[in-house]
């Protein structure tokens, strides 16, 4: 079976992203009070979504 | 119709035009997946109302991109590459609806609650089908599909429950929303769809599926207080 280049690294990688985005959202979830924890998870999800939204799936994999 | 069950190694013997339309419903489902973050992700999670908002749309942003995972590794598996979907401009996806950006917090309630009903629509096409690998990933999918359209619906009554001003500007995402919508059954005549379910990869027509949505919406819409959109202004296809 011819498989597309790069699906399983591009797979693991996605995991990677989807995983730092729960943990910074599940982190913040307990600490809605806490404005430090909540705006630095909030933060730390723009910068990774921002990569993702830019698309530039070759320079993922290097 | 086809009602045999095909795994990926039986993919390479499969009738090449069974072969096409399975990358092809793959590739579109990936685009919009990933077309959803596209459109909110930069106005949105900055200006959400509360700091909780903001978590949740990042929340479903994840969701959003964990799907389009799901389906690019099935693609790429039977040998399509759809990772060029990442980085097209939203003007040329293969959807309507996904080909704009939305910049209000309105516009993001009635966007989950329309528009990701039909994503639910769309997977719920794929229950049963013919491409077993595909079926596997649905489970995990919908209910956080199903996530989305709760918090969209809820936002949205919540929206139009306050009046004034904030039931005006609901009232306007819904009826640039729902043609959208109705218009992303695609065409009732359409053959492709027919060749769809002739190879068990679709369960309904266009038109049988779209029925069906506007029965469940309507009614949503009018215990919400607000106007059921005219559902021919601005429609592309019947």
């Amino acid at each position: 079976m011819p498989q597309a280049p790069d699906t399983e690294a591009m797979d693991e990688h996605l995991k990677d992203v989807v995983q730092a985005l729960h943990g910074a959202v599940n982190w913040a979830m307990p600490h809605l009070n806490d404005p430090k924890i909540v705006d630095k998870a909030i933060q730390d999800c723009k910068e990774i979504l921002d990569v993702v939204i830019e698309g530039k799936a070759s320079e993922w994999l290097k | 119709m086809f009602s045999d069950k095909i795994e990926l190694k039986d993919f390479e013997k499969m009738d090449p035009e069974y072969r096409d339309l399975l990358k092809r419903v793959l590739a579109i489902q990936a685009d919009c997946e990933i077309g959803g973050p596209h459109l909110y992700v930069e106005s949105i999670l900055p200006t959400a109302p509360t700091k909780l908002d903001q978590l949740i749309v990042a929340r479903t942003a994840a969701e959003e991109i964990d799907h389009y995972r799901k389906i690019a590794r099935l693609a790429g598996e039977i040998g399509a590459d759809v990772s060029y979907v990442l980085s097209r401009p939203n003007q040329e996806r293969y959807v309507d609806a996904f080909r704009g950006e939305i910049t209000s917090w309105e516009h993001f309630a009635v966007f989950g609650f329309l528009i990701d009903r039909i994503g639910r629509y769309q997977l719920e096409e794929f229950i049963g089908c013919s491409y077993a690998p595909l079926e596997r990933i649905l489970p995990d999918v919908m209910r956080e599909e199903a996530g989305h359209i709760d918090f969209g619906t809820t936002k949205t009554a919540e929206l139009a429950a306050k009046g004034g001003e904030s039931k005006a500007k609901v009232q306007k995402a819904l009826d640039y929303w729902y043609v959208k919508a109705l218009d992303m059954f695609g065409r009732s005549d359409s053959y492709r769809s027919e060749r769809y379910r002739h190879w068990g990869l679709k369960r309904r027509t266009n038109a049988q599926a779209r029925e069906q949505y506007i029965k469940e919406v309507n009614p949503l819409i009018e215990q919400m207080g607000l106007q059921i959109p005219d559902p021919d202004k601005g429609r592309h296809y019947s």
